[in-house]
């Protein structure tokens, strides 16, 4: 699917007056109120690579603010450049801040908010609003508006037309402008956060737009560890339905590890498991953890100690339900061609010593990693048992997509009783 | 399947397809069928997650209950499971109302629009429909035409209609009947249910032949030398005889369900995995399908009926001692027939298949027998060589069987047949999803591929037609043969296999 523009050229309004503007609109023609009873949708856009990468003419055209392949080819050239580490995910704030010091005035068209993925589109959002902060700090706000009505094949009154809102400038200005959102998000329909950025920039922000109604979408491979996990305990613990689609990334992994207990005979293994290690992409460990927590909840763990070890990595021990200590290693592995997302995970091993029978091993590896590192230490008197996690190509738009399909006004138990712990595990 | 200890990392695991916020409407929500099977199918996709939190369920019937009303009944109905969720129960609940509708009067229907666009706003279900019609069959065509009338299935990407069996008592009434429904919908909103379908055993035959490379060149003609379908129930006609005297085995359980069977087991490779592509070949094999004697119906079709059986302690009625059922009824519980499919992959190989009730073992299961050695070298230790088989057991054990033969231990060359065997249960070791949750889930999603298309069901009643007619104008052609009560059936049908030099596989 291709993404879409808005049909209408968005219209230039005052802030003040969106909100009446758009009233008038949906109900200037009583009985005939055609909005889709949908979901209104909040994003906050920053796209400072891409910003940055049209600003030095490194990219041409125009700011979309959607993840493409044009964007991250730029951005690992400049990880290069930069003389970064390889393992730098392309689309960070690592990369932004480095794009930051190199010298260039393009000018551009800023389409964020109007160029509408078609993955969200075709859900027919019944408001978008796009908070898009822009390098300038002192840029001022520009607001505007578009309303549209997506033509059906029958041509009939389908309640299917939505509008959408941008709010573009400075950040300070931005912050100062919040006070017309809450009109614009009135709780007749789901309304969603999706925080498209790293959680450590704008925490007041963040703060003032995820509010505890709103579902909120963020990524914990974005931004620091301690304030990824942080934030995602402390809005699960006061109740807000929380989406992480770092979380939704391990879909692959959780459901590849599950199968490989599925046959009954295996089922005991899982009481015996002595070690866990885990190896991700760099140096952000968050996905590890995640994943760590859900097996460790599973498995009914609890945790006895968790330390940082100077190699980057995190050792902790569990006990078992019978007392029995499990060894856990979350390893940063350097990747020469990181994914977009930092800290993804490439292998888990998992070693398992039941009563009178041999001990076994499961290793799960990426597609694109290899289980070499893991398959070493002397396993070779074990029953091993090996996997490769499929990994789906999706772009973090049709994610937000399935999110947004099959809403939940809670966060998913796995994720609730393993963020926490998670959480914990860091501290 | 027999349950098994739960994979705790399976627990809350699905990558199922997401549900869109939606309204499901039942017609017929104070009939058995609603608090026996759907509820209870929603409200385990409710408990798995897979229902979106903007979700409604609306019952609709004549009765004047309040959405209240309607809640406490279903809550009873569910009573142990909703004992076990209590807090799941009251989300649940929280999404389920009534309307008093009766679909033969305009006005309810207009007031059921008006009454799902509050729920829209209420919900935030995005004006996502699907109509569930478990209304009496006569009902269907005049259904559908009230909702198209009110304007309900006018979105065509929104709106949809399930639709109960028996779709049609014969050809030309199925015919009809579909082109009423056709004319109120496209036919990519109309789902047509066969709970055979949800079966994950008979979605499993699809995967088993074409995920495999080595089944595939030998699923035909020149390798296989019949196949058996078989369903086979323990139970009499319990509740339902006011239903079952009308319709009989064949249409209760030949023309749909094993049918279907029949279709999957017999269709060419799609050329993708997609509804249309799969339905397309379902339908192009049944209309290769024909009775092994056209002419003559009577000599490749069985008709029993179960008579008094069972032990001293335990005696079982006759079907004609049931009560509703009329003493000197002639419908038959008991049907078992030879087809044969007139295409390239199959000319010339019988495909045999019964069913009926209060026979010796409940069962379903698909038995492709394959060709014998062109020579045989070995003897065989019981005395003839035994052809491999390949059994699909779709229910109870579910799972697969190979038989072939093996070296018989000792001295000497004697062969003697094994069983290499696959069970859900050993593998998975989960109770599969009762067959309305997969069907139901599908429905929402707008996925008909486990649904019968107008051709499919036409196909489907045309193939038995010369029966039929038979039925009902020369009853004496094919008379009903009576048998015990939990026995495998008549001699007669055995005498049909046999006159093919075949036995039916007794499990």
């Amino acid at each position: 699917m291709s993404p879409q523009l808005t049909l209408q050229t968005p219209l230039e309004l005052p802030p003040s007056e969106v909100s009446s503007y758009l009233d008038r609109l949906w109900t200037q023609e009583p009985g005939n109120n055609l909005g889709a009873h949908t979901f209104r949708l909040l994003v906050w856009q920053p796209a400072w690579v891409e910003q940055h990468l049209i600003r030095t003419g490194r990219l041409h055209g125009a700011i979309l603010g959607a993840q493409r392949d044009e964007v991250i080819d730029q951005a690992r050239n400049v990880v290069i450049e930069s003389d970064l580490p390889l393992s730098t995910p392309p689309l960070t704030n690592i990369v932004a801040e480095a794009l930051s010091h190199l010298s260039g005035d393009h000018s551009h068209e800023d389409l964020r908010g109007q160029h509408v993925d078609a993955a969200i589109s075709a859900l027919r959002p019944r408001r978008l609003i796009t908070l898009a902060p822009s390098l300038e700090k002192a840029q001022p706000l520009d607001t505007m508006v578009a309303a549209y009505c997506p033509l059906t094949e029958e041509g009939d009154d389908t309640a299917a037309c939505g509008d959408v809102v941008v709010m573009r400038g400075g950040l300070s200005v931005l912050s100062q402008a919040l006070g017309i959102l809450q009109p614009l998000l009135p709780d007749d329909m789901p309304s969603w956060v999706w925080w498209n950025g790293s959680v450590d920039e704008a925490p007041e922000l963040l703060q003032q737009l995820a509010l505890p109604n709103r579902r909120l979408i963020l990524d914990s491979a974005l931004g620091n560890p301690r304030h990824c996990l942080d934030l995602l305990k402390d809005r699960i613990e006061a109740g807000q339905s929380v989406n992480d689609l770092n979380w939704l990334r391990l879909r692959s992994w959780r459901e590849t590890l599950a199968m490989v207990f599925d046959p009954p005979q295996r089922r005991n293994a899982l009481s015996h498991v002595v070690q866990l290690d885990l190896d991700v992409e760099g140096d952000h460990l968050v996905q590890g953890l995640l994943l760590s927590a859900w097996i460790a909840d599973r498995l009914g763990w609890q945790l006895f100690s968790s330390q940082n070890e100077s190699d980057g990595s995190l050792t902790a021990t569990f006990n078992r339900s019978d007392g029995t200590p499990v060894k856990l290693r979350v390893a940063p592995v350097p990747m020469g061609q990181p994914s977009i997302h930092p800290g993804q995970l490439v292998g888990l091993r998992m070693i398992c010593r039941p009563d009178a029978l041999p001990a076994a091993c499961v290793i799960l590896c990426g597609e694109s990693g290899g289980c070499m590192r893991l398959e070493a230490g002397g396993m070779a008197s074990m029953e091993l048992i090996e996997e490769v996690v499929p990994m789906p190509p999706t772009t973090v738009e049709e994610d937000v997509a399935r999110l947004l399909e099959g809403g939940h006004d809670t966060t998913n138990p796995l994720l609730a009783a393993a963020a926490p712990l998670a959480a914990k595990l860091l501290h | 399947m027999t349950a098994t200890l739960t994979n705790p990392l399976r627990v809350g695991l699905r990558q199922e397809r997401v549900i869109a916020p939606q309204c499901l409407v039942i017609f017929g929500a104070s009939g058995d069928l609603t608090h026996r099977k759907l509820v209870p199918a929603l409200f385990e996709l409710f408990l798995q997650r897979r229902l979106p939190s903007e979700f409604a369920l609306l019952g609709c019937a004549r009765r004047p209950w309040s959405d209240e009303e309607f809640r406490s009944k279903m809550a009873e109905a569910l009573a142990e499971k909703v004992t076990a969720n209590p807090q799941a129960w009251e989300q649940f609940a929280a999404g389920l109302f009534y309307e008093p509708v009766d679909l033969q009067k305009p006005e309810d229907v207009v007031q059921l629009g008006v009454r799902l666009e509050a729920i829209d706003r209420q919900r935030a279900t995005r004006s996502n429909r699907t109509f569930y019609l478990s209304v009496s069959p006569k009902f269907y065509g005049s259904g559908c035409r009230a909702l198209a009338d009110a304007g309900l299935l006018r979105d065509a990407e929104r709106s949809r209609v399930v639709i109960e069996k028996p779709f049609g008592r014969d050809y030309s009434s199925a015919q009809a009947l579909n082109k009423v429904v056709q004319s109120c919908g496209k036919e990519n909103q109309i789902f047509r249910i066969d709970h055979y379908l949800g079966k994950e055993t008979v979605q499993n035959i699809m995967v088993l032949r074409f995920a495999n490379t080595i089944f595939e060149p030998i699923w035909n003609r020149n390798y296989i030398s019949s196949v058996q379908i078989t369903a086979a129930e323990t139970v009499g006609v319990e509740e339902r005889a006011g239903y079952y005297e009308g319709s009989g085995a064949l249409r209760d359980m030949v023309q749909n369900h094993l049918t279907q069977m029949l279709a999957i087991t017999a269709m060419e490779t799609p050329g993708r995995f997609d509804p249309e592509a799969i339905r397309s070949e379902k339908a192009k094999v049944l209309q290769a399908a024909r009775l092994a004697d056209e002419e003559e119906p009577w000599n490749c079709c069985i008709r029993g009926q179960y008579g008094p059986g069972g032990s001293q302690s335990a005696p079982l009625k006759g079907y004609r001692q049931e009560p509703g059922v009329d003493p000197n009824s002639t419908t038959e519980t008991y049907v078992a027939m030879k087809l044969f499919i007139d295409n390239w992959r199959w000319q010339g190989v019988p495909f045999y298949v019964r069913t009926g009730k209060r026979l010796a073992k409940r069962l379903s299961e698909v038995v492709l027998t394959f060709r014998e050695a062109p020579v045989h070298l070995f003897d065989a230790a019981g005395g003839s060589p035994t052809a491999n088989q390949l059994i699909l057991r779709i229910q109870p054990d579910e799972g697969a069987e190979f038989r072939f033969d093996v070296k018989s231990p000792g001295s000497g060359m004697r062969s003697r047949p094994v069983e290499m065997e696959f069970s859900y249960d050993e593998s998975f070791g989960e109770p599969s999803d009762e067959g309305y949750v997969r069907l139901l889930a599908d429905a929402m999603l707008g996925d008909p591929t486990l649904f019968t298309r107008s051709d499919e069901v036409e196909a489907a009643w045309r193939l038995y037609t010369p029966l039929m007619e038979l039925m009902e104008d020369s009853p004496w052609r094919l008379p009903i043969h009576p048998y015990e009560s939990r026995t495998w059936g008549p001699a007669a049908a055995d005498a049909m296999l046999g006159h093919d030099g075949l036995l039916w596989r007794r499990p």
